[in-house]
């Protein structure tokens, strides 16, 4: 990893596109804006690698599983619709 | 188009139903092409299969069948990578997971798909309002779909 010291409303340029600046300094936290190009996401790590792993184990999924889902679900709420898997008690 | 899946075996799949994920779906970066298989008329879940991976598949379903309210902000920029007009030309999509005896929707990174020109991407929402966890039916019971 790369680590480069920055003070308030300095920059880092990542490639020729992405550009980090550092907008804000307090005690416990960095306020960084980037600016960077459409096509390329930017987001906070931990939300990325929640939205990663939650694909990855949910690509192991088993079809019995899946048939035991629908099965239930068809008997219960034979008409697809907007909310119609919804319990109402 | 032919498409070689550990779970069905060779299925043949019109070229013009495969959909197009030009940034891959998160943790797959390098798999693109998809076919969505409906396992029966009135399936409430869809698998969307890789077509360069016969051992990828994600179990899919509408959220809206399991809560009606959920929406999925579209910053102007995005609608227009996908080319979309209007909302009501995209389908949304999220794949689901098992936890014990709950099924889960990943409904902070749902899938948006352009239905007409057949391209999607995976959104990652900044709301904390919706998980990656989120219930949507709890086997084994009678009934319930967990959310309120």
């Amino acid at each position: 990893m790369l680590v480069l010291s920055r003070q308030r409303d300095e920059s880092i340029m990542i490639g020729d596109q992405i550009e980090i600046t550092v907008v804000d300094i307090r005690s416990d936290k960095v306020r960084l804006g980037i600016s960077a190009p459409r096509a390329v996401q930017v987001h906070r790590k931990e939300v990325f690698d929640s939205i990663r792993f939650e694909n990855e184990e949910a690509s192991r999924v088993q079809i019995e599983d899946l048939q035991e889902a629908d099965d239930h679900l068809r008997r219960l709420f034979p008409r697809l619709e907007r909310g119609s898997a919804r319990q109402s008690i | 188009m032919i498409v070689e899946t550990s779970l069905f075996g060779q299925i043949e799949v019109d070229d013009r139903l495969a959909i197009r994920f030009p940034a891959g779906i998160l943790g797959f970066p390098k798999l693109t092409e998809y076919v969505l298989i409906q396992p029966e008329e009135e399936s409430y879940f869809y698998w969307l299969h890789a077509t360069e991976d016969p051992s990828l598949a994600f179990i899919v379903t509408d959220p809206s069948y399991f809560v009606p309210t959920y929406r999925v902000p579209l910053r102007s920029e995005q609608m227009q990578d996908l080319a979309l007009a209007s909302l009501e030309e995209a389908q949304v999509f999220v794949i689901v997971n098992k936890r014990d005896d709950v099924l889960t929707g990943n409904l902070q990174g749902p899938l948006v798909i352009n239905v007409a020109t057949r391209t999607g991407t995976q959104l990652v929402l900044s709301d904390r309002r919706y998980t990656t966890r989120v219930p949507l039916i709890e086997l084994r019971r009678p009934v319930e779909a967990l959310t309120a």
